[in-house]
């Protein structure tokens, strides 16, 4: 029979759709784009940052390998260590403090109250989340501008803030910018909790921030790590600050993905921006393992 | 008396939550319709001149045209090799698929365009996709296939196999399945991950910075930086026009998938 | 039209999971057939090997004069209701019902002809614009119906088409499967875990357990001769009494007394008194004497347990008939209802009971 060995193929491949093989065959293209565009990069960074490839030059054309010369000098550089100082200040300020605490102050505030104020004012946070990042930062530098910005007609004062407050005013923006995700996931995890939880404990007599210590913190630290864990991440590699200060004033805001850009791109050191980008990349896995750490504990 | 006091504060609280996040905004809805904008948000002296002087410009409607390139390349790579893809690693189980599954999830939070942008450059660079509109597409695909992936395979796996399977009792080919059951039922997934990956990559401004760098082909996001950091006095009827047509579409889709889908988390990811 | 032969089928899941052991079954053609057992004794995974969903292990299956083996599911001309319908969200009624019509090419206006006479033998007339999503569960499990019927298969195949249904639906939705099948005269195989279900509707059954058919048979037989302990637990609304005793002169002995049999002279043996409820009655007089435990009413009928020397010893009683909680009450079975267990295979002896 010669419809035998096609028989046998279809039989094997019973209700399915397809056999294991035809899988491979359809999950290798996906695999290949992420295999070259995502994960050699990452894993090319680790050897570029051992040599002193550069930009131009004869080190483009024939890059030396030095060890962990760009380590040891990038860690006597005073500049590495004030854009660590300044990523550390903008994530917990921007992140921790503004966007969380923000985020859920708005969803704990609100949380009984239908009306469309409330829908308005959700919508203006998520607003402020969705429009594209060059478009934001633009509306920032306009609204802080010294001589004509709406922040300074409204307060009747010209202070330069970019200039003058500069972290400060990125944290801000920051905070504007991202509360919209803290909000939501929030919101998501006030309402799951079951009504009966604040029922009985108001029944025994709690204030709402005795309900609010004593009840919901602790039954949503679940959401609470997941989110700071998060929006840690996805600040801690914000290149944003770079559209509306470009890092300065004398790296007053250069946080560490704009040190990178300034140190590989625009001064040509891919070697030596590449060593720091692994420093990034090791920090990025260290949030991210947490994130999946704090995700098992709670299932 | 306290709850009068509670009522202030509340009150207090909502109008500079409303401030806060309007006032920085109010620009945006202002600007572009005044004939004379300054860097102030203030009632405009109406006008629709500052849009017809944007549609002759050159410039800003390529790099609206390039950023319509740019999405409609990575949503297509990311619907043609990762839908397929998410529903074979929802049907066919195979030891450690989660894992990888996870891996993968893992690697696209970690590997960002701010920690990979070096290699991706140089990478570019070697494989003489550098400045060319797929170097930019694959790239971006990659980062954003991962998520893609988890997102679809979650939503296949909450359609039953039945459908599947009871087309194949009546005889359905493999074909005649997938077109008439399988792509149907989850088009609402295919819908979102489409819309997830249009929004990331309309808004996306650092790999294309990065990436591109011959002005011509500029999408919207680097050309609106450009427009306002490049020397001389930033022309603002023009920025203001641009940034509204820049920013209406993303406003839209994600208004229809609100609507459509509701809101909803995917493992933490925005949506 | 077309019977089923099953032998020797054994299916092996990955991981070592036997769901079919060597199974052999005879179906015959245009017979109504129910396959029963417990949640996991592998009913769902005979009909999908029946249907080709899964390939089997080992064994052979033959649909009408055909060898189905190694076909594919679509060529062996059989229709599944399936547990979920799997109805498709996008489409009307109307093409969820033509849907296998069109993959076998027939045209548009014959299609949907034929989906229009099921659906409307099936009382699905005015529904037939709506999307699956708009109908309740029975008219769903209706369309899934009309969608296997309208297909004319050989065989139909349903995976407990009426467990997502609610008690009073699942009444009148068994009535008319019963109809519809007498109607059509099509081999059916109905599996479910409601011995209820399979008495009502079947030609004949075959009750499962871990991958192997412990019996198979009329409804009546398997009612009335179960042909082992576990077989006898499974069928019947009140499960069989079975009491432990030791075989005598033509009775059983137990801690209570002396339970009667007919016909039995064989004495010695370790066994099960097998007797239903139903085949008790209680009274005042009588060898066997205990307390009532408890009353349970069923309606029409009342459930009482009586505590028998530890042994608890269930009967059925007319109503009004029952005995208070607590009272003294005799226990008499009707000897010639009463069919006796090897304790120790849990296989039925010949002799006794009911023929
Ligand atoms: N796809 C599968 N993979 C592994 N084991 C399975 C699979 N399907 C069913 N089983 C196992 O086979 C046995 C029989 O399952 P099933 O046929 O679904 O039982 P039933 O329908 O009688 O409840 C069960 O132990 C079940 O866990
Ligand atoms: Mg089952």
């Amino acid at each position: 029979m010669t419809g035998k060995g096609t028989d046998r193929r279809r039989r094997s491949s019973g209700g399915d759709l397809v056999t294991r093989g035809g899988a491979a065959t359809i999950v290798a293209p996906a695999a290949a784009v992420v295999a070259v565009f995502l994960v050699f990069p990452a894993l090319w960074t680790l050897y570029l940052g051992l040599t002193n490839r550069g930009l131009t030059g004869i080190n483009a054309a024939n890059p030396q390998f030095v060890g962990l010369e760009n380590y040891t000098t990038a860690l006597s550089d005073p500049a590495l260590w004030n854009s660590l100082q300044v990523t550390f200040i903008f994530v917990s300020g921007s992140a921790i403090v503004g966007q969380a605490v923000l985020g859920f102050t708005l969803a704990w505030v609100f949380r009984n109250w239908q009306s469309w104020v409330r829908r308005a004012l959700e919508l203006l946070v998520v607003v402020a989340w969705i429009v594209p990042s060059s478009v934001v930062a633009f509306l920032w530098v306009a609204f802080l501008d010294g001589e004509s910005g709406t922040l300074n007609a409204i307060l009747g004062i010209e202070t330069e803030w970019l200039l003058r407050h500069p972290l400060l005013s990125v944290i801000v923006f920051n905070t504007w910018r991202g509360t919209a995700f803290s909000m939501l996931l929030f919101g998501a995890a006030l309402n799951s909790l079951p009504p009966s939880y604040l029922e009985t404990s108001r029944l025994a007599g709690a204030s709402p921030l005795q309900q609010l210590f004593d009840i919901i913190l602790p039954s949503i630290k679940g959401y609470i790590i997941t989110n700071l864990l998060l929006i840690s991440l996805w600040t801690f590699n914000d290149f944003s600050p770079y559209l509306i200060t470009g890092g300065g004033p004398a790296g007053a805001t250069e946080v560490l993905p704009i040190y990178i850009y300034n140190e590989s791109i625009r001064f040509g050191e891919l070697g030596f921006g590449s060593a720091i980008s692994a420093i990034m990349l090791v920090i990025n896995l260290l949030i991210a393992l947490s994130y999946l750490r704090a995700g098992r504990s709670r299932s | 008396m306290r709850d009068f006091v509670v009522r202030v504060a509340f009150i207090g609280f909502s109008a500079f939550v409303g401030a806060f996040f309007a006032l920085p905004m109010l620009w945006l809805v202002f600007a572009p319709f005044d004939s004379t904008p300054t860097l102030a948000a203030q009632i405009p002296e109406f006008t629709l001149e500052n849009f017809s002087d944007l549609l002759s410009n050159a410039s800003a409607l390529r790099s609206l045209g390039n950023s319509l390139i740019l999405v409609a390349g990575v949503v297509g790579v990311v619907l043609l090799v990762g839908a397929p893809a998410s529903y074979v690693l929802s049907r066919i189980k195979f030891p450690g698929r989660d894992v990888f599954l996870y891996m993968l999830l893992l690697m696209s939070s970690v590997i960002t365009g701010a920690a990979a942008m070096v290699p991706l450059f140089l990478l570019t660079f070697e494989l003489g996709l550098n400045d060319r509109f797929p170097g930019v597409i694959l790239v971006l695909a990659g980062g954003m296939l991962p998520a893609s992936i988890f997102i679809l395979k979650d939503f296949t796996d909450t359609t039953p196999r039945s459908y599947e399977e009871s087309a194949r009792v009546f005889g359905a080919t493999t074909l005649q399945t997938l077109r008439d059951v399988v792509v149907p039922v989850i088009r609402p997934g295919l819908a979102v991950i489409s819309v997830w990956t249009a929004v990331n990559v309309w808004s996306n401004f650092l790999i294309p910075f990065i990436l591109l760098r011959s002005p011509s082909k500029s999408p919207a996001a680097v050309l609106m930086y450009s427009f306002y950091t490049e020397g001389g006095q930033p022309n603002l009827r023009l920025i203001a026009a641009f940034s509204l047509l820049y920013t209406v579409p993303i406003l839209l889709l994600y208004g229809y998938v609100n609507r459509k889908y509701g809101f909803r988390f995917h493992g933490g990811l925005k949506s | 039209m077309a019977g089923i032969e099953i032998s020797e089928i054994t299916k092996i899941f990955p991981g070592e999971v036997t769901a079919l052991s060597e199974l052999d079954l005879s179906i015959e053609d245009g017979e109504f057939f129910a396959l029963l057992g417990p949640s996991g004794c592998g009913k769902t995974t005979l009909l999908r090997t029946i249907a080709g969903l899964e390939p089997a292990t080992s064994g052979s299956l033959d649909i009408g004069d055909r060898d189905v083996t190694s076909l594919p599911p679509g060529d062996r001309n059989v229709a599944m209701v399936f547990q979920d319908y799997a109805l498709y969200p996008h489409m009307t009624v109307r093409d969820n019902i033509a849907y296998p019509l069109k993959v076998q090419k027939v045209g548009r206006e014959a299609r949907y002809g034929e989906a229009e006479k099921a659906g409307s033998s099936l009382s699905l007339d005015g529904l037939m614009d709506r999307r699956p999503g708009q109908l309740s569960g029975g008219q769903q499990q209706r369309v899934a119906v009309a969608r296997a019927v309208a297909c004319r298969p050989d065989v139909f195949l349903f995976d407990e088409p009426l467990s997502n249904l609610d008690a009073q639906l699942r009444l009148e939705a068994r009535g008319f499967l019963k109809q519809l099948q007498k109607d059509l005269g099509t081999t059916t195989v109905y599996v479910t875990h409601d011995q209820g279900e399979a008495l009502a509707l079947a030609d004949r059954m075959a009750v499962m357990d871990h991958g192997v058919i412990r019996q198979v048979g009329t409804p009546t037989e398997l009612f009335h001769r179960p042909a082992n302990v576990f077989v006898a637990g499974f069928i019947g609304s009140t499960p069989m009494n079975l009491i432990p005793g030791v075989l005598g002169d033509g009775n059983v002995r137990f801690d209570g007394g002396v339970l009667p049999l007919n016909g039995r002279g064989d004495t010695g043996g370790e066994v099960f008194y097998g007797i239903r409820p139903e085949y008790i009655t209680i009274g005042d007089v009588g060898d066997i004497s205990g307390t009532v435990a408890i009353t349970e009413n069923l309606g029409a009928q009342f459930l009482v347990t009586v505590d028998v020397a530890g042994q608890l010893i269930r009967a059925v009683v007319a109503e009004g008939s029952e005995p208070a909680t607590g009272d003294t009450a005799t226990v008499n079975p009707d000897p010639d209802r009463v069919l006796v267990y090897d304790r120790e295979s849990g296989e039925l002896t010949p002799g006794a009971g009911y023929h």
